[in-house]
């Protein structure tokens, strides 16, 4: 297994003001598949995909990533392991504002022993044309295209999608997703995606229902939909 | 309104950057009110001490009575008093010069003590006897008799006590003034006879006044010598040229200082209002006035300058004080008391509130008057990227460069804040080196490089004949060009085979003293050269007359024409070997009834060091302020940086950047406006003080050179960023503690 998390729980507060955000939470996923979160806000798919890429810490339980307990991280170790295996790509982008499209990809190229080139990149998600764009200058979808081209620049083990889709319209989530299962395919990425879009799940090879901290119901997908045949 | 409970929340919070605030309007509100304070005090006390105590507008000695003084008086509307004088050596290095009391002309001030009562007694200028110890009661040996001092003096016409009135510097354990009585000093004999003169008429210039009295004299066949008004004694001119130095700084460096904090304050307030524009929508939503918003947002914006000025002031005025007696350890004034200046008190409160009240007020303004919907949105300015990011191409540079300089050009007032804070703080840093630097300068060119001599003895009189051995002659009259009266120089004949000065062209070639040349700061005020002939009138006789100049020299020693003797007497009509003085390497025994003046370079370096010491201590404390002003500037950015980053940090330490990368691409961008700023600085106080010494130098006709020193400017550079690195190290842990949830937080927004 790629990813293996086991007995996973997290709570924020003390005493009565305590909350139980994952409660003996098991997941895994193979290397070079694509994995997602299901839920409603508040079930814990942000905290549990912040623990599995080292951004936040677990309560108890193991998470092993590649081999590596990610769990067991100091601060400095898990600063090296988001640097060097993770990706990540937000709902709302998280674009620098004042970065050019390419500088913005440069973010994380820059922390990187063998970043894929620019052009290469910039070709993937098709923005060879705006790569001097400021990020105002762009539509949402193309926002996320250089966010999803910022994460895989480095050409991370995992990339940890939270919500790639939650702000686009139809049309631009679909080709958001499958740009994301043409970097799956091309790089071999191992995926892990949350949403609350129970249509996203179809293109997974396993999606994980988690609903008020616990994993309700686990899904494997012999038959993968491509992208852009996915409709809600 | 409720809503104001949260300002103190807001400023708790963010204690340390309205604390940097609060102290930058201290420091403007502060330097206003002790600035202006001491030059108008000490204006007061010069103006008072010179009209009260009847200071003399031109003194002169003769070398025989003036009989119809009575007479004169009457006729051309001025008094007349004579005196008499004598320097008495104390010892090889000190000098005491005493002087008969007067009645109607420069009456002495008692400060301490009783009057002259009796023979044996003697009244001393201040600061000579606190320098030497002398106090009311002791007793001082004087060729042989001793005086009992009965009281401590001030003089008008030796408010800045120097020997000589072309010296620069006082040097009070050498050289001091004593009042004895007439009868005292006819009994041991050896004295001068001179006369002071007031005019009445105080609307007609000196200068016009004294060339009818002069006429007049003359015709009487009185043979005038060491004729000098006061705007050319330095000894009543230098402590005016400290007086207008002090008023003429204390405006424009707290305006700037309040300015600058306008910027700042105005960023801010903005940054405020566009990260709660949600709420402020929200507010206008449910029924909030624009006004009511605005009153609430300008709290800060008048709290601050309020808090910052009204501390300024109330912190400067116990210091006025002590301020003033600071500036009469130089100048010899009566102190009567401190005089606040109603009008400094209030600027140093209301300036910064009126400036940063009004500046906000319209950007506060300008930020509310979008539509609810428009606020609410929210979004407007946070992705909004200006011209100059635009225009800049960044594309050759490497990533951590590129994000530095990004993050620098973010905000063009931001720039503007930190670009102008570190012009200014370099600026001050450098100018109190310059100022030494430049004064060092003219202290050593007038004793060091253009003369190889050790004493200086000019004669009252014209002398003829040749030196004495290890000595030469010199002749020298004073010139000044036509409708300039203030603007003296000396023409001076030197011996054209001289050994005792050296001259150099403006390349640092030797010049044959064989020739007429004009040293460099003259040709600069003339505006003339080599080639050129200048054409001045006569101090003494009021013709014109005509040199031609040959050469300049590159000396920074004063305002000269050197030219060969014979030749300047002709010019003069006087015989060839006529001379006025002698330059000298031993010590000449030479009868003081002669000498109008004797000048050791020694006695010079001896006081150029005595008042460089003093001098220190202000650059040092100059250079602090300017590191305290930097250090806040630089801090204010800094976490305004931090503040407007936050995101981007936090996603830095998602991707997994380590902290030392995040820590050097958040605080390192600005170092490229430090530096900027820094050599931006550099003309900027270099302008700033050739303005200064430019104007000061006409007050007091002396040429002040702006002496940049390359090792000051790195003294100077090596300060500032030492300043940086500590401004960084405050910052470092502000970058540290922010969250990577800051950027997982807007997720879920």
């Amino acid at each position: 297994m790629f990813i293996s998390a086991e007995s996973l729980c997290k709570s924020y507060g003390s005493g009565d003001g305590k909350n139980d955000v994952l409660k003996n939470v098991d997941i895994s996923l193979e290397k070079g598949h694509i994995g997602v979160i299901l839920g409603p806000s508040g079930s814990g798919k942000s905290t549990l995909m912040n623990m599995i890429g080292g951004v936040d810490r677990v309560d108890s339980g193991s998470i092993i990533v590649d081999n590596d307990n990610v769990a067991g991280f100091d601060d400095d170790a898990l600063t090296e392991y988001r640097r060097k295996n993770v990706g990540f790509i937000f709902q709302f982008y998280n674009l620098v504002p004042n970065l050019t499209v390419s500088e913005n990809i440069e973010v994380c190229a820059n922390i990187s022993d063998s970043p894929l080139r620019l052009n290469e990149i910039l070709s993937i998600v098709g923005l060879e044309d705006k790569k001097n764009r400021f990020p105002r200058e762009l539509s949402g979808g193309e926002q996320q295209r250089v966010a999803v081209a910022r994460a895989i620049v480095k050409n991370p083990k995992l990339l940890l999608c939270d919500e790639p889709t939650g702000a686009l319209d139809f049309e631009t989530s679909r080709d958001v997703l499958s740009l994301l299962q043409k970097i799956n395919r091309e790089f071999g990425t191992t995926i892990l995606m949350i949403t609350h879009n129970i249509a996203i799940g179809d293109m997974a090879h396993v999606v994980y229902k988690l609903r008020s901290g616990e994993i309700t119901e686990v899904i494997r997908n012999d038959e993968i939909i491509p992208a852009e045949r996915i409709e809600w | 309104m409720v809503l104001n409970k949260r300002i103190f929340r807001m400023m708790r919070e963010n204690f340390g950057r309205y604390t940097g605030i609060i102290l930058l309007i201290f420091f403007a509100s502060f330097t206003l009110v002790v600035m202006g304070g001491i030059g108008q005090n000490l204006g007061r006390l010069l103006t008072s001490f010179a009209e009260n105590n009847r200071q003399e507008d031109i003194s002169f000695t003769t070398d025989y009575p003036i009989s119809d003084i009575g007479e004169i008086e009457r006729e051309l509307g001025l008094s007349m008093e004579d005196f008499i004088s004598m320097d008495v050596e104390l010892s090889q290095s000190q000098t005491l010069r005493l002087i008969s009391p007067n009645q109607k002309i420069n009456i002495p001030a008692l400060n301490e003590g009783q009057d002259l009562s009796s023979s044996g007694q003697i009244l001393l200028e201040n600061l000579y006897a606190e320098a030497n110890g002398y106090l009311p009661g002791s007793t001082i040996e004087i060729n042989g008799k001793t005086f009992t001092v009965t009281g401590l003096i001030s003089l008008p016409n030796y408010i800045y006590p120097l020997k000589n009135p072309f010296d620069i510097l006082v040097s009070y354990s050498n050289f001091g003034v004593g009042i004895v009585g007439r009868e005292d000093m006819e009994a041991s004999g050896g004295y001068l006879r001179g006369y002071t003169v007031r005019f009445d008429d105080s609307n007609t210039s000196i200068n016009q006044q004294a060339v009818i009295l002069r006429e007049r004299l003359e015709n009487e066949g009185v043979n005038i010598s060491d004729w000098i008004d006061n705007r050319n004694n330095k000894r009543m001119s230098v402590p005016w040229a400290s007086v207008t130095g002090m008023q003429s700084m204390s405006i424009p460096i707290p305006i700037a200082m309040f300015l600058l904090c306008c910027i700042i304050v105005g960023i801010m307030n903005r940054r405020i209002i566009r990260a709660e524009s949600v709420i402020i929508g929200t507010f206008y939503a449910q029924g909030y006035r624009r006004r009511e918003l605005v009153r609430h947002y300008m709290v800060i914006p008048v709290l601050l300058p309020a808090i910052g000025g009204l501390s300024g002031v109330l912190l400067a005025l116990p210091c006025l004080s002590p301020g003033v007696n600071a500036m009469l350890m130089y100048y010899n004034v009566p102190f009567t008391g401190i005089e606040w200046n109603v009008l400094h008190i209030a600027l140093g409160v209301l300036l910064p509130i009126i400036l940063m009240g009004v500046s906000s007020y319209f950007i506060i303004r300008r930020q509310l008057s979008q539509t609810p919907m428009e606020l609410m949105k929210g979004d407007k300015h946070k992705t909004k990227v200006n011209a100059l990011e635009r225009v800049v191409n960044l594309e050759k540079f490497k990533f951590n460069t590129k994000y530095k300089l990004r993050e620098q050009m973010r905000s063009i007032s931001r720039l503007l804040f930190l670009l102008f804070g570190i012009m200014g703080a370099s600026a001050l840093m450098m100018l109190g080196f310059t100022i030494q630097n430049s004064l060092n300068h003219v202290f050593s060119s007038s004793t060091e490089g253009t003369y190889d001599f050790a004493y200086e003895y000019s004669f009252r009189q014209w002398h003829y004949g040749t030196a004495p051995e290890d000595a030469e002659v010199f002749s020298a009259e004073k010139f000044y060009p036509e409708g300039n009266e203030i603007m003296e120089f000396y023409v001076t004949g030197v011996q054209s085979d001289s050994e005792m000065i050296f001259l150099e062209d403006l390349n640092g070639n030797p010049l044959s003293v064989n020739q007429t040349i004009i040293t460099r700061p003259l040709a600069e005020r003339l505006k003339v050269g080599a080639g050129d002939t200048v054409s001045v009138i006569g101090k003494r006789d009021g013709k014109t007359y005509d040199f031609m100049i040959d050469a300049v020299s590159g000396t920074q020693a004063g305002q000269f024409i050197f030219m060969p003797i014979a030749e300047l007497n002709i010019k003069l009509g006087l015989p060839k070997d006529a001379h006025i003085g002698y330059w000298s390497n031993i010590r000449l025994d030479i009868p003081g009834d002669q000498l109008s003046g004797m000048k050791s370079l020694e006695d010079v370096e001896n006081a150029a060091s005595e008042f460089m010491g003093p001098m220190l201590s202000a650059i040092i404390a100059m250079t602090a302020s300017a590191c305290i002003i930097g250090l806040i500037i630089i801090f204010l950015v800094t976490s305004l940086i931090i503040e407007e980053s936050k995101k981007t940090i936090s996603l830095f330490k998602i991707f997994g950047y380590k902290k030392k990368e995040v820590r050097s691409l958040v605080l390192g961008g600005t170092v490229y406006i430090v530096v900027v700023g820094f050599l931006l600085g550099i003309p900027l106080m270099a302008l700033s003080m050739g303005g200064i010494y430019g104007y000061l130098g006409e007050q007091i006709n002396m040429v002040l050179p702006v002496i940049v020193n390359p090792l000051y400017i790195i003294i100077c550079f090596a300060a500032i960023l030492l300043t940086y690195e500590v401004s960084k190290m405050m910052c470092a842990r502000k970058v540290d503690r922010v969250a990577m949830s800051e950027a997982l937080k807007s997720n879920a927004e």
